[in-house]
């Protein structure tokens, strides 16, 4: 039963949701009213269970005193702190209605300039790993060393005053030889999803059962 | 191996210290000195550019804030420049995010452009407040357009001198903000706007403003503009505009453009924004027809940006000389790991 039913709910939810999209009838539309409705709600229930999965995850670790315990410590605590101030105490730092409450503080001048900052140090890398990587060393890292440089170059305005070729170089490797590939390998992908989807649908692939599914 | 303490022996072991000590120099001197080198723009953002410029106050644009603060130095300008556009046309604007934290960044992105402090701004009239105004003899029309809005609200108020014009909360714009699983919300929103937020971010129900009562679900909207640091914009793509046809445009890091540039050539898209240097180009078509006084962020940073492109081709040049003369290529001798 364990296996069978969430199977059972896989195979008929996924053949209605397909004949679905191909019948505009009112009540195949009814039907898909009522999915996008419950869906979001169900989903809610999801962000429960991440929320106790991480406070699990971090608990423990904060009790066995593993290695770098602290940040845990830290995760559990502004994990709590964020929808304290952001839903049971939505004041402002001075207590006046019109300023920003702690929860904007907080995320405008702790969360903003952190993500920003682990973000900006890819200039950093990017520098050191071209300096590294772009080396000469055969035929295939050549071409692509010199359409690193000219894609690079084009897509500032300094590539123009160097050379008026630079920007139309650059922009022909990213709409040609550039689109070919990826087009190539987003068409894998599709028919990848697609072939995974009716495997899942049909009940052919069964890992995300999980143990069930064995 | 014995080390050869050569200058190219140097140059193609340099420590990486000296490499992030020369980035952290030349992104923080063009901030000093602005040089303001001009910016050509490009058919992908001509595309959406054109596309916002053809729409009315009747028409709809939908923009996702589909990023978190960590590409928010890419894609805030992205947004702010298309919103821009939106509100010196008088085009409505609904606001949604696939993550929590689009919230905040929709929020600052208003408060960007209609800061009091700052010429060429919009002045912001919250929902509250017009919403509950009495406007005397005169009712006000439940689907009540931005320019029958100001002829009421300008009896008794006064633009500001410096400001670009009025933006109503409900009428101009609304933060419908982040919903989970977004993909169904979009689906949803094909069936009705109000189904899917009731509310918008501040509360206010959705169904009494007057941009969603005459557009009353995401099949009206004339344009839906994801703005995104992930590959949240397929979502768009699938659910929006392969499900009820909405004219989709992306706005995404120079990183991922690459990715999406197919969309574009098979016509799916009305046009694309990649990075920085997309968000300078819609600044500078805002500037040149007038719906700003000045480029924004984005082409301030193109500055930075190509003194760091020049700065990593420098790089490459100089570890490619050291390369050939040090011998590397003939010795098949290897560099030291990185330190």
């Amino acid at each position: 039963m364990r296996r069978t039913i969430p199977l059972l709910i896989v195979m008929v939810g996924g053949i209605m949701m397909m004949i679905q999209f191909f019948i505009p009838h009112q009540i195949s539309q009814a039907v898909f009213g009522l999915y996008t409705d419950y869906v979001p709600v169900i989903a809610g229930f999801a962000l429960i269970l991440g929320v106790g999965s991480l406070t699990r995850v971090h608990y423990h670790k904060v009790r066995r005193r593993a290695e770098n315990w602290q940040y845990s410590l830290l995760v559990i605590f502004f994990l709590y702190l964020m929808p304290v101030f952001g839903i049971i105490l939505p004041a402002s730092l001075g207590g006046q209605a019109e300023e920003p409450s702690v929860f904007h503080f907080l995320y405008r001048w702790v969360q903003i300039p952190i993500q920003s900052s682990m973000f900006s140090l890819l200039a950093f890398y990017i520098a050191s790993a071209a300096f590294r990587a772009f080396r000469a060393r055969s035929a295939m890292a050549t071409v692509l060393m010199l359409a690193a440089v000219i894609v690079m170059m084009g897509q500032v305005p300094i590539g123009d005053y160097l050379g008026k070729w630079f920007p139309a170089l650059g922009l022909w490797i990213l709409r040609h030889p550039n689109l070919g590939g990826k087009r190539a390998i987003q068409l894998g992908v599709g028919f990848g999803i697609l072939a995974t989807n009716l495997k899942i649908i049909f009940g052919v692939e069964r890992n995300w059962l999980g143990g069930a599914g064995r | 191996m014995a080390e050869n303490n050569s200058i190219w022996d140097k140059l193609f072991n340099m420590d990486r210290r000296w490499i992030f000590l020369l980035m952290a120099v030349v992104v923080i001197i063009p901030f000093f000195f602005k040089m303001g080198l001009p910016i050509n723009t490009t058919d992908e953002v001509e595309g959406i550019y054109n596309y916002v410029d053809s729409l009315e106050q009747n028409d709809a644009v939908m923009i996702g804030f589909d990023y978190q603060p960590g590409t928010m130095a890419e894609n805030q300008p992205m947004s702010e420049a298309v919103m821009r556009h939106c509100f010196a046309r008088k085009v409505p604007v609904f606001i949604t995010a696939v993550l929590p934290l689009g919230n905040g960044l929709a929020e600052e992105a208003i408060a960007n452009l209609t800061d009091p402090d700052e010429p060429g701004t919009f002045q912001r009239v919250r929902y509250r407040e017009w919403h509950s105004y009495d406007y005397g003899q005169d009712s006000l029309p439940s689907r009540v357009t931005h320019d029958q809005l100001v002829n009421l609200w300008e009896r008794d108020h006064q633009l500001r001198e410096d400001a670009m014009g009025w933006v109503f909360e409900g009428v101009d714009y609304v933060i419908l903000g982040y919903a989970p699983l977004f993909h169904i919300v979009l689906l949803g929103m094909g069936r009705s706007i109000v189904s899917q937020y009731p509310a918008d971010l501040y509360g206010n129900p959705t169904e009494n403003m007057p941009m969603v009562k005459r557009n009353k679900s995401a099949r009206e909207v004339d344009l839906g503009v994801t703005v995104a640091g992930s590959s949240a914009v397929l979502w768009w793509l699938t659910y929006a505009h392969e499900s009820y046809g909405m004219p989709i445009a992306f706005g995404v890091t120079a990183v991922m453009a690459t990715d999406y540039l197919v969309y574009l050539q098979s016509g799916q898209i009305v046009g694309q924004m990649g990075g920085l240097r997309g968000a300078a180009e819609y600044e500078v078509m805002l500037k040149r027809d007038g719906y700003s006084i000045e480029e924004g962020k984005a082409f301030r940073g193109m500055d930075v940006q190509s003194i760091a492109h020049i700065l990593i081709v420098i790089l490459i040049v100089v570890g490619n000389v050291a390369y050939f003369a040090g011998g590397y290529h003939r010795k098949g001798r290897r560099l030291r790991a990185g330190r």
